[in-house]
């Protein structure tokens, strides 16, 4: 299970992914989430997901990105069955892969930039440094939290807790003694940081200066045009040739399975 | 019994956290385990109860390989209270908090409900039974914890650092709960940096330092060996400085003391010689 935040735990590497500006990065992963929330169907929603899959291999990251897709595969089988039972078999497996496209798109981001620049960045799009800095101390606890969830899970299945048994809903039942011990335990870290924060003077000065700047360059603006074009090329076909009728789209668009 | 038939254990490929260990623990036996921050020695109980499972080597409890068989399976056996109470405390009453364990290994609900009542009373929690586990003290959350691991009854109880954060009284009262532990035939394991609770508490102390087993032996034979505890980074009890220290003054006086009651009869022994 915390093997899904994997995906999100940043590692610094030096290649193109990580040289480009956490701006960038951002918009690149919103175009990519926008795009995989048009389509339910399979096809193109496979595709999104392989127009990423360079940028993975950039990044250098295929490793952590598998291992979190792994991490994912208890969630993608209970929606795999919830969906097959209440809808279709088809609209089941759009919804991993969107689900998967989404994870994708968020988990270049959060590989690739530091947290402290992206801090930078929503600070340099002039959001208030309280908010970009709660951003950035909420990144930093990922970590924290998976390792205590892995904790916290070994101390309930050394009191008997199998999350492995039972039916579907008591499956998921069984994750509620490890949930809301990491629940309360974040909470009171939370207490704990704010007051740690305060008592170390934190919003003292009104305006605060930064030791480094964010510089946009050229291959900045050539990924960003990039995303944008495959976001418009997405809103074209979603909803201009989608309505038109007789739809000029081809078959395979809308190929589903036939169960 | 348990054995650990020379084991090792990493987490990253080729960077082992235990290395080329083997113990044995006999039932009846209460140990700490010492060692310095990151020696192993939590590492090295979660393999008792198969929360890991050795990269090389076999852990045995009581015969059975702990690669062959579950947590779950083995939790009636093996008792684990973990460092932080908070890691384990989840349910909405304190009698449902000691029942969990229980009714995960399928006790019958008489045998719940009396052992409920029985451990609430032996940990002083009856009057907050029906309370949320959240509103208790740390003192008492630590307790609950310990009440919840200890309704199973196991042969083996892992205590992870129960001293921490806890007053002397809270001390007392877990020793005196170990006492009771030591008359029975079962194994009782400490991971602990607290020598002087240590001294108090077992009768074998395994000392660690980077995933070995550096020494094991009596707590007089361990604490008063100044080069091993050098190397786990403990420092000895009090009494034991001040014997070494005294010994500079006077050679005849020894070193190996544990006990206050063994350095006031060393103390009044010079002190009647030099009358």
């Amino acid at each position: 299970m915390a093997a899904i935040f994997e995906a999100f735990r940043f590692k610094q590497k030096h290649t193109f992914m990580h040289g480009l500006d956490p701006r960038t990065t951002f918009f690149m992963a919103v175009c990519f989430s926008v795009l995989a929330m048009l389509f339910l169907e399979l096809l193109p929603l496979l595709i999104i997901i392989l127009s990423m899959l360079p940028f993975v291999l950039l990044a250098k990251s295929i490793g952590q990105w598998s291992r979190s897709l792994k991490g994912l595969a208890f969630l993608a089988g209970f929606i795999l069955i919830i969906n097959s039972y209440f809808i279709s078999f088809s609209f089941a497996v759009s919804t991993v892969l969107r689900l998967t496209a989404l994870m994708t798109a968020f988990s270049i981001f959060f590989l690739t930039v530091h947290p402290d620049d992206f801090a930078q960045a929503l600070i340099e799009m002039h959001i208030p440094y309280e908010f970009a800095f709660a951003f950035s101390m909420a990144v930093r606890y990922v970590p924290t939290i998976a390792t205590e969830t892995e904790t916290i899970r070994d101390a309930q299945m050394s009191r008997g807790l199998e999350l492995e048994s039972g039916n579907i809903l008591q499956r998921v039942r069984n994750y509620i003694p490890i949930l809301i011990p990491v629940i309360v335990s974040s909470i009171r870290r939370a207490l704990q940081v704010a007051e740690s924060l305060e008592s170390r003077a934190f919003g003292s000065t009104a305006s605060r200066t930064s030791l480094y700047g964010l510089k946009l360059r050229k291959r900045d603006f050539a990924l960003m045009i990039y995303s944008l074009l495959l976001l418009l090329l997405g809103l074209y076909v979603t909803f201009i040739l989608r309505t038109m009728l007789p739809s000029p789209l081809p078959d395979w668009f809308f190929w589903t399975f036939p169960f | 019994m348990i054995f650990f038939d020379d084991v090792w254990f990493e987490y990253e490929p080729n960077q082992p956290v235990l290395r080329n260990l083997s113990l044995q623990i006999q039932p009846g036996e209460t140990v700490a385990l010492m060692g310095e921050n990151g020696a192993g020695k939590t590492t090295l109980a979660k393999h008792i109860n198969g929360l890991l499972k050795p990269t090389r080597g076999t852990v045995y409890l009581e015969g059975v390989d702990t690669r062959k068989t579950s947590t779950a399976q083995l939790a009636r056996k093996v008792g684990f209270v973990f460092q932080n109470a908070d890691h384990q405390l989840f349910a909405d009453t304190l009698q449902a908090e000691i029942g969990f364990g229980l009714r995960n290994l399928n006790f019958s609900k008489e045998e719940i409900d009396e052992r409920v009542n029985r451990f609430l009373t032996l940990f002083e929690l009856t009057k907050y039974q029906d309370q949320s586990p959240f509103l208790l003290s740390g003192g008492e959350r630590k307790r609950l914890a310990l009440a919840s691991v200890l309704c199973v009854e196991p042969q083996v109880l892992i205590l992870d650092e129960p001293t921490q954060a806890q007053d002397a009284l809270q001390k007392q009262k877990l020793l005196d709960f170990i006492a009771s532990f030591r008359k029975s035939n079962h194994i009782l394991l400490l991971v602990t940096h607290d020598v002087e609770f240590a001294v108090k508490a077992v009768d074998r102390i395994v000392v660690l330092s980077q995933g070995e087993l550096i020494a094991d032996g009596t707590p007089r034979q361990i604490l008063s060996n100044l080069s091993i505890l050098e190397r786990a980074r403990l420092l000895p009890p009090q009494l034991t400085q001040f014997a070494h220290q005294l010994a500079e003054h006077e050679p005849r006086f020894p070193t190996d003391l544990l006990t206050l009651t063994e350095a006031v009869k060393a103390v009044n022994q010079i002190l009647r010689r030099s009358r």
